[in-house]
């Protein structure tokens, strides 16, 4: 196809050079910056920055809140997306089962907190948990949903009811996209709704399970907004609640050296257990 | 689409020298002697101020209508810790911070630091005016150093004791001069159903301005090290105080600046709060329903019969290392905290205290006040504002400091850990900090 | 059939159930935002009684020179013209990626799958240098081309246009003549309409809810989108309480206009959400 080499050009340079300018530069950069230290004389000495080579990195690999940070999202994560994609998958399969009526309006109704910003949602929530100011006070009473044992699942909260609907659509989206001609198939074999759900409508839309999978082990990991909002109502948050405040918390000392070995770290590991979630799910055949 | 196509062009150019400028950009900076010269610029100029006080615009076109050769774009943004501290040193970095920021005392050390401010020292028009201003204000700004200066103090946040008059009358609870006395009213408050105070866990500043009333001394630098000593006698003798009633539960711990925290003093569940004199405008609109209940005593003692204050807060206005015209931003950021004009109106806008000797008789600051059943509490704020202890530092990595010191006191408030325990943790971290930062300390 | 009853109730059952989950906070908030004076506690809190909202969506527009209004104005220039922009870019260079073979195919495709790893806080340090550089940084630009970059999209379009674009089509327009530019933005772009919509739509709302990149590039608080105001305002309500009311009733404000695009786009993402999913 070298015939179509000027329109392949033109299609691919726009988007390139920008994503080059804005991702590739500054991921080089936050890299060769997190090979570096500072050095300076007296206590109010100006710094110079030196070659370190992995210096920084032996300071990720010792930090204790860093990895207890990672430990917390992976809690989080292993919890939170199954819960927000079973409930997403399961409403999808309601909205397709033919059951329901007024379609259009659920739809809408499930898929409007994703147009909430996640600062704002954290803001809105915060209040709604906080004991003496939330409307279910019924609950707040019982069990402060701010205290350390339950803030984690506070905000997990908060980020599956932004994201439910969002992933419901997709799924469903998927499901609308499956031939008829299946389901008549199943239904002269005499199964029932359950049935085409399970062993029909699942495994067609399997692949979009797993998109919204990886996208959500990604999400967690890059939690940001949620924490540092709820440092404000809670004080079960710390500065280095999840990964990516501790890289804030760190920029703003400032250390820019060390919050750049932290965010190459964080962003490896998030592309190693993306990897291996979509290793593990192509060895089970799913695509 | 041209215009894009070009910039971009630049753009990539560009980047190919950033790695190169960046770290030449510290050189020369090391090569820059510490003192500027103070010249006046030839003809006129323009500076940029970043700050975060709200309507400061207000009161910046009065200056700009009188100075025509010198005048002032001003910036505003997020608080100080919210980003706008990330953004200066950013810039610093980048070589375009502004002329003059908006820096609070606590994180004037970090910027020193980074050699990212202006000694003002030489600058004959800031050494005249050092008279004009509470003594302990200009030692936070100077750091207690003869002939320099590397900011003009703004703003302070001398510390008193708001408390609720009609409840401590109604229950015959005296108010309390000492800290023991503090002790023995919030046995009674709890008596009453009530709680003497919410604890502060998250804003370690309020604990801090305590420590500093009993005589701590959370840094030192001697020239060659910095030392840390976030566990001295006195502040232990504040940790163990606070924790004392924590652990009876004789204090609530609503986490501060909340909407939560405002309800406890709305609802009248917690009856007092030592705090600044910024404090009277936070209780004044977040608990209304309480109107003309409270009053404003002076600060506990622990020793009966002192007088010594703490402390919470206050700002300077400083000039970036970066800024071509140290002279006239000096010019301008004495107008802004010295003059009357100026002083009134961000006392009127922005409920800022002065930080100048004369600032205390400001008309305003000399009426009584609704809200307090119309004491004139600024007048007990006044006094304090003269007992504040000048000695005390703050370090090089405040930041830090107050987020591992909070982390800390989050814990020790739902009973895991004790505040003690979280200041020598935080003092350690520090350590650490300043090591990977490599800032020479003492341990 | 009365069989078939009991499962129709409880499915609408459970669809109610979660109506109430999703609608009940926002619900809140809009009755929180019109209370008198930022009073959330007064009263009753899902009944709007002590009712001003008018009177707070005022005070909202007055205050500073009616700067709320311009951040919403601000918002909409950085959302809308980056998504329409971004979603053309992306949606070309995820068709090259789909329908011609070329040397470097996949690895160009997979160093842009690996760009949305990267967490947000480690590119905005450098980013803010380099427009520090050219003298961009504190401009509209500073936000605005950034944006532009959406790899996501690369990835919806890629994949759509494998489905919905058939290789015959292509070669039939080809043989009459049409050049391969021409091809795309006559034919292929009609086929990848929905995908194009639900781009656009990804692309709106992680630049409407993004505060972290003008947070790091922009001073001037009149450039300010209007998450960044929001926040701006949030940081400071301790010394200035009487700013958590205008935070309340902006944030209410500010889901507004997200709320109209989704309601009249409804049509097109509702076909095209799939999108992403067709393998």
């Amino acid at each position: 196809m070298k015939r179509h080499a000027s329109a392949i050009f033109f299609f691919v340079t726009p988007f390139g050079v920008l994503f080059a300018l804005f991702y590739l530069i500054p991921i080089f950069y936050a890299v060769w910056q997190s090979l570096y230290t500072v050095k300076r004389t007296g206590t109010f000495g100006p710094a110079t920055d030196v070659f370190g080579g992995f210096v920084q990195y032996r300071e990720v690999f010792t930090n204790g809140p860093f990895w207890e940070s990672i430990e917390r999202v992976f809690l989080f994560g292993i919890v939170q997306v199954p819960v927000m994609l079973g409930l997403a998958l399961f409403l999808a399969l309601l909205l397709d089962s033919g059951l329901v009526k007024g379609k259009g309006f659920f739809r809408l109704a499930f898929f409007l907190p994703y147009a909430v910003p996640g600062v704002v949602a954290a803001i809105m929530w915060g209040y709604l948990y906080s004991p003496n100011l939330s409307p279910f006070t019924a609950v707040t009473a019982s069990a402060d949903l701010l205290s350390p044992s339950f803030v984690l699942w506070a905000m997990a909260n908060v980020v599956t009811w932004v994201y439910i609907g969002y992933n419901m659509l997709i799924i469903y989206s998927a499901l609308l996209a499956v031939p008829t001609e299946i389901y008549e198939a199943a239904k002269i074999d005499g199964a029932g709704v359950f049935r085409t759900a399970w062993s029909i409508k699942i495994p067609m839309v399997l692949p979009a399970i797993v998109l919204t999978t990886v996208f959500s082990i990604i999400g967690t990991l890059q939690l940001l907004a949620e924490p540092q909002v709820f440092r404000s109502f809670s004080s079960a948050v710390s500065s280095t609640y999840t990964p990516n405040l501790t890289v804030l918390s760190t920029s703003a000392v400032p250390n820019f050296h060390l919050a750049a070995a932290f965010s190459v770290v964080l962003a490896l590991a998030t592309f190693i257990l993306s990897f291996a979630f979509l290793k593990f799910t192509q060895r089970k055949g799913v695509q | 689409m041209r215009f894009r196509a070009r910039s971009i062009a630049i753009l990539l150019l560009s980047t190919l020298s950033i790695t190169a400028c960046s770290s030449g950009g510290d050189d020369d900076a090391a090569t820059t002697t510490g003192t500027a010269s103070c010249a006046p610029s030839s003809g006129p100029v323009t500076l940029t101020y970043t700050t975060w006080i709200p309507n400061i615009e207000k009161v910046v076109d009065v200056w700009n209508k009188a100075n025509p050769d010198i005048q002032v774009k001003v910036q505003t943004g997020p608080n100080g810790n919210g980003g706008t501290y990330a953004n200066f040193f950013n810039q610093l970095k980048a070589g375009n911070a502004p002329d003059l920021g908006h820096i609070e005392y606590d994180a004037l050390p970090s910027f020193r630091v980074q050699d990212g401010l202006t000694d003002l020292g030489s600058c004959d028009i800031v050494a005249q005016s050092q008279s004009k201003f509470i003594d302990w204000t200009w030692n936070q700004v100077s750091f207690g150093e003869q002939g320099h200066v590397y900011g003009i103090p703004q703003d302070a946040g001398p510390m008193a004791l708001f408390y609720r008059k009609d409840l401590f009358e109604k229950n015959n609870i005296p108010v309390p001069t000492t800290w023991d006395e503090y002790a023995a009213a919030a046995e009674k408050v709890k008596a009453a159903g009530g709680y003497i105070t919410n604890f502060s866990q998250s804003d370690i500043n309020q604990f801090a301005g305590l420590a500093w009333q009993a005589g701590a001394h959370w840094f030192g630098n001697d020239g060659t090290n910095w030392t840390v000593s976030m566990t001295d006698d006195a502040t232990k003798k504040v940790a163990d105080y606070w924790q004392g009633l924590i652990d009876k539960k004789l204090v609530s711990s609503v986490p501060p600046w909340t909407p939560e925290w405002d309800n406890a003093y709305n609802s009248s569940s917690a009856w007092t709060w030592v705090s600044a004199v910024w404090g009277a405008n936070s209780i004044a609109s977040g608990a209304p329903k309480t109107s003309g209940k409270w009053a404003v005593a002076p600060m506990p003692q622990w020793t009966a019969g002192d007088k010594v204050a703490g402390n919470w807060g206050g700002s300077s206005t400083a000039v970036f290392k970066t800024s071509k015209h140290p002279y006239e931003a000096a010019k301008f950021a004495l107008w802004l905290n010295t003059s009357t004009e100026a002083l009134t109106l961000l006392n009127k806008e922005a409920n800022l205290y002065p930080a100048t000797k004369e600032g205390a008789s400001l008309p305003a600051l000399k009426e009584g006040v609704d809200f307090y059943g119309g004491q004139k509490i600024y007048d007990v704020f006044a006094e304090a504002s003269t007992e504040v202890k000048a000695d005390f530092t703050w370090g090089p990595t405040m930041t830090q400091t107050y987020a591992d010191a909070s982390d800390g006191f989050k814990k020790a408030v739902t009973g895991q850990g004790t505040l003690t325990q979280a200041l020598t943790d935080a003092q350690s971290k520090t350590i650490s900090t300043l090591k990977s930062q490599s800032i020479p300390v003492k341990e | 059939m009365a069989a078939f009853k009991l499962p129709k109730y409880g499915a609408m059952l459970v669809m109610a159930v979660f109506t109430l989950y999703f609608l009940t906070p926002l619900w809140w908030l809009f009755v929180a935002s019109g209370k008198k004076d930022g009073q959330v506690t007064e009263g009753s809190p899902l009944l709007p009684d002590h009712f001003s909202l008018g009177e707070n969506l005022s005070q909202l527009f007055r205050y500073n020179d009616g700067i709320f209004l311009r951040w919403m104005a601000n918002s909409i220039a950085y959302t809308v013209g980056a998504a329409l922009l971004g979603t053309l870019l992306a949606g070309m260079c995820g068709y090259a990626l789909a329908k011609y073979v070329f040397r470097g195919r996949e690895l160009i495709f997979n160093i842009v799958l690996g760009g949305v790893l990267v967490p947000a806080t480690a590119l905005a340090l450098p980013l803010f240098l380099m427009f520090s550089k050219v003298e961009l940084a504190n401009t509209f630009w500073a936000v605005f081309l950034p944006s532009l970059v959406n790899p996501f999209g690369v990835y919806l379009g890629r994949i759509y246009a494998a489905a919905s674009v058939p290789d015959e089509l292509l070669e039939a327009a080809r043989i009459d003549g049409s050049g391969e530019v021409r091809t795309f933005f006559t034919l292929s772009t009609r086929l990848m309409a929905p995908a194009f919509v639900t781009i656009f739509l990804f692309h709106f709302v992680a630049v409407w809810n993004n505060f972290m990149l003008p947070l790091i590039m922009l001073g001037n608080e009149r450039l300010f989108p209007v998450t960044l105001g929001l926040y701006s305002w949030n940081t400071q309500v301790n010394q200035h309480p009487e700013l958590r009311a205008l935070v309340l009733v902006g944030a209410f404000v500010s889901i507004v206009p997200m709320v109209i695009a989704f309601l009249s786009l409804q049509r097109f993402w509702r076909s095209g959400l799939g999108a992403g999913s067709i393998k």
